[in-house]
């Protein structure tokens, strides 16, 4: 299991701590302050544990999970960072991926992007088979 | 425990966390096989963390309190166990991009010390 790909899974495995965690102290604590926002982290947060798997199984030669996953992610980071500044009035207080992930210094927004190139970089270039044996 | 004695050991993790930080970002950039000196410097991280650690829950037991306790300990907490975690599932792996893993968790302590010095 050689390759870039091990620097991704250990940033989705910080991401996994720091979103979960973020997550689960702030839903536990005061989630009337900013329910929206609270739920979203705690979304990013299975979003990231769903990635570092998906990750793993590209990594295996299985990138089905992860062509999805990562997209979704990113269209995550897109959607509720733009909303985040446009609807300033639905995050009270910020989510994980408020701002494009600007309290994890845009971390969440160059994730998806570097998981996506090291995808392409591997998987277009080689076939995927155990993939094609699941279709098969 | 003073505080300033909690701040000056954070300080210190987080300068060694970057020393540990770079120095696995060069043996990722130089696509060399993972020393066995880094492993050991990222065990001297973790054990900066410890004494990090313990510093904390010393101070808490002064009678000081956070600006948020449960960020507070969050952060104590990951401080931690992210080396022992990343060590652990890079065992099997002594190729050059597990250097590159070690320097991602190595500036995950350095930035938790940091934080550490924000929320106390």
């Amino acid at each position: 299991m050689r390759g870039p790909h091990l620097i991704l899974l250990a940033l989705y495995a910080l991401f996994i701590l720091a979103s979960g965690s973020r997550a689960v102290v702030q839903i536990a604590t005061k989630f009337s302050v900013a329910p929206l926002a609270y739920t979203l982290s705690a979304v990013a947060a299975v979003t990231y544990i769903v990635g570092w798997f998906a990750i793993r199984r590209a990594a295996h030669g299985r990138p089905r999970l992860a062509e999805v996953m990562l997209w979704v992610e990113l269209g995550g980071v897109v959607v509720i960072g733009t909303l985040s500044l446009i609807e300033k009035q639905w995050f009270p207080d910020a989510s994980v991926w408020s701002g494009y992930g600007q309290g994890y210094g845009w971390v969440p927004a160059a994730l998806p992007v570097l998981a996506l190139l090291w995808l392409h970089r591997t998987h277009d270039r080689t076939p995927a088979p155990n993939d094609e044996e699941v279709r098969a | 425990m003073p505080a300033s004695l909690l701040t000056s050991i954070a300080w210190v993790v987080v300068g060694y966390g970057v020393v540990v930080a770079v120095a696995g970002g060069v043996g990722a950039w130089l696509r060399a096989p993972r020393p066995r000196w880094l492993d050991q410097m990222a065990w001297m991280l973790e054990a900066l963390a410890v004494l990090l650690a313990a510093a904390g829950v010393g101070w808490w037991t002064h009678g000081h309190r956070p600006s948020s306790t449960s960020t507070f300990w969050g952060y104590l907490a990951a401080a931690v166990v992210v080396i022992p975690v990343t060590l652990q599932s890079l065992r099997e792996e002594r190729e050059s991009w597990s250097s590159g893993a070690i320097a991602v968790a190595a500036v995950a302590i350095a930035v938790v010390a940091w934080r550490i010095t924000v929320v106390k």
